[in-house]
């Protein structure tokens, strides 16, 4: 199907490790960069580039906040590719078929923000990610553009790639700090931020792979360009992982905006079975539930979070009539159970306690005394933990209260 | 001058039975084996082996939808181990036992009952080249040449090696074996071979064998589960094969047992009545191993070769498809058409036999009973004649099948014709009867490759403890201390999607479970 407005996914960027044939396409935007790098930080400002990990947040403010510390001549960027959560399969795909493209993006950034280490933080699971990244660092480093970047930067630029720890919490910020630290991925409280503190200290830049791939193109064909790719307010394109009862399930880029019927039924090919559309988890089960009523919604931060609910990472499950939600708010809140690095007591308690009522009700086992303690723990949990993965449990498991309250009364005995 | 058939007349007689020769080997099969039937094969059109040419029957189950989807599962109970073997026949057994005896805890789930299965239907024996003068190379030779050549080598390589201490395995655990009076194993040669090589117990091989197996499983720690048909496998988030969800017979509920390792041991089809053939497998032979691993995307190879053996039962048509031993071939009984002439060397491979017996019955040389059964007859009275008493003491399977259908084998021929016997292909193994899914191990009838296009007696039961026990051993020894962090029937989304691209009906549902006959219901 012709997918209008690809661009990182583009065929022409999908070439692999593969320096030379990169080159053909790419390149351009790192040699603008070097020629003036204070234009950098206001272009990306000016695009509407924001954070394509799951945050949404806008990336100027990150750069702008790395590139004002001066306190250290060390710098690092953690190209963030722990993806981990169910649903989301996005970053392998930019890993493995377009390795270049993401270095030349951190390469950007360096010179922008006078970074001299770029960490490559992957999910260890993403062996081919891995070993392609390598295969295009060794490339990169006997080419002309390398040195110049160095001698923009008036020191060696250090490239290293790191496997994460195998842990979902390590995709968190800090948590990637004390893995590249070389400790186990427990999440700091925040403040101090990364951009002042981060890897021993030094001020440190962590954006995600899909945010990264975009920044050649950007510098390349400029804000405006990269601002009418979006529909509407929406700048840029997005890669919304569709998985489920759909009958085409895959990455697809679109532009950001798309809307939620105009994805399952158009590019996902309608649901599968011709079976009953009856939600989705965005975003990956880290967020929250889009229903019937909200098919019209277009898939960009805003309009999303305008919905009660959050576009995330970009990862849309889809679930069909004949799903049971409990069973399935279960899993989610399981995994997170199992994902908890247990040092704050509320997450880790907690989120078993969670997921226990749960099974309990979707056993067919539960009182109306376990499903107002599950409404209760909504209240009281969200926020005590230092890191947001505590939340996270207890959205998923509110909005499922918010949507589907009649389905949890069924399951009850009394 | 005496009465008689003048010499030339004789000798012309004599030269028109000797133009009933049987053509070539290839020439028969083709135009006489029930897998050369036309129409009988389609290509697959879903899954991993599409392309693959596979009899139409088993197309339809493969290419049928699941029977459970995520709302089935709601509210199951979960239970996990570290090996989940499936399937209580010989195989699943011997794989069982190894694995619990190298330190895995086991839990073995039946559609039936413990040693319910093909296994105690084996008759004729066991082959191993343990007789001075055979050798693992002869047992490998006459292996592939029965074979058609189209076996994996690597997999009769390591099958005939292990053979001797198959026996010496099974003689520790218990099980007996025919002797002479000093003790030795008596030896009898199988179709299709070139020396003595089958060891046996009777005519009830397989039974006697099941006796022991049986007995040691009962004596270990092995949780054995009756009447819980797997109605589907579960599949990790990296593709693994990660436990079973049965159906539980007597409790009417849905049950998922999670496992690092999966053994199938599932048997073959003979159940399905594949070209409407009459069978001498027993009542859960529905082909369930075959459509679980394929599914999971496990490769299957041969999907279009079965075995018909030569001498099921044909009339009294009550015991239509009850299964004559090759031993009793092996023993000297001959095979005769209507005209009382003998067609066929007795001893050739089974498809050949089988084949030979269908042309006859179709060049109008079989005996017709009732108008619709129709067989040649299998001479043995001919054979109390040679060797009184001989029959009766080595083959008392047969007399007892003979008693049920009133028949008295010493006087009167038994009719046979060929019956669905084996399914030749299956599940691709390697030499630890690992299939091309990480964590699901095939072995026995359902995994395929070892015996080419068609088997050759006695290799059946040799099979099925030969890798039973490599599978175990590797089950057992490849534990990963983490266990896969998500299992579920992913998978069958997938499949779902295929079957909706191909357009296929989906109002079949697979696997069967059960026969037809058995009108039995999943809630």
């Amino acid at each position: 199907m012709d997918v209008l407005n690809q661009v990182i996914l583009h065929e022409n960027s999908r070439v692999g490790p593969d320096l030379e044939a990169w080159l053909q396409v790419g390149g351009e935007g790192l040699q603008i960069a070097l020629q003036d790098a204070t234009v950098l930080i206001p272009l990306i400002k000016e695009a509407g580039l924001r954070g394509l990990g799951g945050s949404g947040f806008p990336t100027h403010y990150k750069w702008a906040a790395v590139a004002e510390q001066k306190h250290s001549n060390e710098k690092y960027l953690i190209c963030n590719g722990n993806e981990d959560e169910p649903g989301t399969f996005k970053d392998r795909i930019l890993l493995e078929e377009t390795p270049n493209q993401l270095i030349e993006g951190a390469m950007i950034a360096a010179v922008a923000l006078r970074i001299n280490h770029i960490v490559f933080y992957i999910n260890p699971d993403l062996e081919d990610a891995i070993a392609n990244i390598q295969r295009a660092i060794k490339q990169w480093k006997v080419t002309e553009l390398y040195f110049n970047v160095s001698t923009h930067l008036q020191q060696p630029l250090e490239f290293s790639v790191l496997p994460a720890s195998g842990h979902y919490i390590g995709g968190e910020e800090t948590a990637a700090i004390e893995t590249v630290e070389n400790k186990f991925p427990f999440p700091r409280s925040k403040p101090p931020y990364p951009a002042e503190n981060g890897v021993h200290g030094c001020p440190t830049l962590i954006n995600n792979i899909e945010t990264l791939c975009h920044i050649p193109h950007i510098v390349k064909n400029g804000a405006k360009w990269y601002q009418d790719l979006g529909i509407g307010e929406a700048c840029g394109t997005k890669i919304y992982s569709l998985s489920g009862d759909i009958l085409s399930p895959g990455a697809y880029e679109l532009p950001m905006g798309t809307s939620l019927d105009e994805l399952i039924n158009l590019y996902g090919g309608g649901m599968l079975l011709n079976k009953k559309f009856k939600a989705v988890f965005t975003g990956g089960p880290s967020n929250t539930i889009l229903t019937p009523k909200d098919l019209d919604v277009p898939l960009d931060f805003d309009s999303v979070a305008a919905r009660h609910s959050n576009l995330g990472t970009g990862a849309m499950i889809v679930i069909s009539e004949g799903t049971g939600i409990v069973k399935r708010v279960a899993e989610y809140v399981g995994f997170f159970a199992h994902s908890s690095c247990g040092q704050c007591p509320s997450c880790k308690t907690g989120t078993y306690y969670i997921a226990m009522l749960l099974n309990k009700i979707d056993m067919g086992l539960g009182r109306r005394i376990d499903l107002d303690a599950l409404i209760h723990l909504c209240e009281i949990l969200p926020g005590s933990g230092r890191c947001p993965l505590i939340n996270g449990a207890v959205k998923v498991l509110e909005s499922s209260l918010y949507h589907f309250m009649g389905e949890y009364e069924q399951s009850l005995i009394d | 001058m005496s009465k008689g058939i003048p010499y030339d007349e004789a000798l012309k007689r004599y030269q028109h039975d000797k133009e009933h020769t049987l053509p070539e080997m290839n020439e028969i099969l083709r135009d006489y084996h029930p897998d050369y039937y036309p129409d009988s094969l389609v290509k697959l059109q879903v899954g991993i082996n599409k392309g693959d040419l596979c009899h139409r029957q088993l197309a339809e189950m493969l290419q049928a939808d699941a029977r459970i989807d995520e709302a089935d599962l709601a509210g199951t109970s979960i239970t996990e181990t570290n090996v989940l073997v499936i399937g209580g026949g010989g195989a699943g057994s011997a794989a069982a036992l190894t694995a619990a005896r190298n330190g895995a805890s086991v839990i073995l789930a039946t559609k039936l009952r413990l040693g319910d299965s093909n296994t105690v239907m084996a008759e004729g024996g066991i082959q191993a080249s343990i007789e001075s003068g055979d050798t693992p190379q002869a047992h490998y030779d006459d292996t592939l040449k029965a074979g058609h050549n189209k076996a994996n080598k690597k997999l009769v390589a390591r099958m005939v090696m292990d053979a001797p201490d198959v026996i010496r395995w099974l003689i520790q655990e218990g099980m007996q074996f025919d002797q002479n009076e000093f003790g030795d194993l008596l030896t009898r040669r199988p179709g299709g071979a070139s020396a003595n090589r089958i060891v046996y117990y009777r005519d009830y091989t397989g039974l006697e064998m099941m006796r022991v197996l049986r007995e040691s499983v009962s004596n270990s720690n092995i949780e054995v589960w009756d009447h819980s048909p797997v109605v589907e496998l579960l599949s990790s988030e990296t593709g693994h094969c990660a436990g079973a969800v049965i159906y539980s017979v007597e409790e009417r509920t849905y049950k998922m047992i999670k496992a690092q390792a999966v053994i199938l041991a599932t048997g073959g089809i003979g159940r399905m009545h594949i070209n409407g053939f009459p069978t001498t497998n027993h009542f859960g032979a529905t082909g369930d191993g075959l459509i679980l691993a394929y599914r999971l995307g496990a490769k299957l190879r041969d999907l279009d070769s079965f075995q018909y053996h030569p001498t099921g039962v044909a009339y009294p048509s009550h015991l239509a498809g009850s299964l004559i031993t090759e031993g009793v071939r092996s023993a000297g009984v001959q095979l005769l058409n209507a005209l009382g002439e003998r067609f066929v060397d007795e001893l050739k491979p089974r498809d050949y036999i089988s084949a030979a017996i269908l042309r006859e019955c179709a060049e109008g040389r079989g005996v017709v009973v009732d108008d619709q059964t129709v067989g040649v007859w299998l001479d043995t009275p001919n054979m109390e004649l040679r060797e009184p008493g001989l029959m009766k003491q080595r083959f008392p399977k047969l007399f007892h099948l003979a008693k049920r259908g009133n028949l008295d084998p010493t006087k009167k021929p038994i009719l046979v014709y060929p019956a669905l016997h084996y399914q030749n292909g299956g599940v691709v193994i390697d030499e630890n009867g690992h299939s091309t899914i990480p964590g699901l191990y095939c072995v026995g009838e359902v995994s395929g490759g070892i015996h080419g296009r068609n088997r050759i007696m006695g290799n059946a039961l040799l099979e099925i403890i030969s890798f039973g026990r490599r599978a175990g051993l590797q089950a057992a020894q490849n534990l990963s201390a983490r266990g896969h962090k998500k299992s579920g029937i992913e998978h069958l989304t997938k499949l779902r999607r295929e079957l909706s691209r191909a357009n296929m009906p989906m109002d079949v549902k697979s696997p069967m479970l059960f026969p037809a006959c058995a009108n039995f219901e999943l809630e």
